[in-house]
């Protein structure tokens, strides 16, 4: 089976990248490869619990990535440094996630070989 | 005049650049993805601890709802989007625009 990391490194809002990462798993899923989500940089914050974004006219983006596990995207990473930086913890995120540090994620991207930046 | 600052991600210097040239009481709006700057325990705080002896600081409610920030470092003030227009009434603005 093919595999792909899907890398995100932006915040959720006033962009399209975490959304369109979003959907790319989606398709990506649907063809059965073997998919690692990884967060880091201000990308950690797409996970954070109780996201409310009604006033911005827009769903919370957190809320969707819970549901993935059902499409089969099992594999989701966060680097630790990126977390504490940013006041942060793995309680503090929507769903349960493998914690790295920055040689596990080169080792994740080694054993991937392809990565999808957003 | 009121600084508005719409991003100080960890990494840019957006927050240090508008520290150096914001005088001393002129009031601080924080906005968009600017507001994570705002959150407590992160490598920013420290930071914006120093900004709030010398200004009053200000984050967009709307914009630290949608993130789903808690807590604020304490001496943050929030203002909601009717606050903000309030602000801009008050002052001239300074945009810190980082994209």
């Amino acid at each position: 089976m093919d595999k792909v990391v899907v890398l995100l490194r932006k915040a959720p809002y006033g962009r399209v990248y975490t959304a369109e990462a979003f959907r790319t798993i989606m398709g990506i899923a649907v063809f059965e490869l073997d998919i690692c989500v990884v967060f880091m940089d201000d990308g950690v914050f797409a996970l954070v619990k109780n996201q409310d974004p009604e006033k911005l006219d827009m769903k919370p983006l957190g809320d969707g990535f819970p549901m993935l596990k059902d499409f089969n995207v099992n594999r989701f990473v966060v680097h630790d440094k990126s977390m504490a930086d940013r006041g942060l913890s793995a309680d503090n995120l929507v769903l349960d996630v493998e914690v790295a540090n920055s040689a596990q994620i080169a080792e994740i991207f080694d054993t991937y070989k392809k990565v999808l930046p957003f | 005049m009121l600084y508005t600052i719409n991003n100080a991600s960890i990494g840019t210097n957006n927050l240090e650049s508008l520290s150096q040239v914001c005088p001393k009481n002129s009031p601080i709006l924080f906005f968009e993805d600017g507001v994570y700057a705002c959150k407590s325990n992160t490598a920013l705080a420290d930071k914006v601890l120093v900004l709030l002896e010398d200004h009053p600081v200000y984050a967009l409610l709307e914009d630290v709802k949608a993130r789903g920030i808690e807590p604020l470092i304490e001496g943050v003030k929030t203002v909601d989007y009717s606050g903000f227009v309030e602000l801009v009434e008050g002052h001239d603005v300074v945009p810190w625009l980082r994209n």
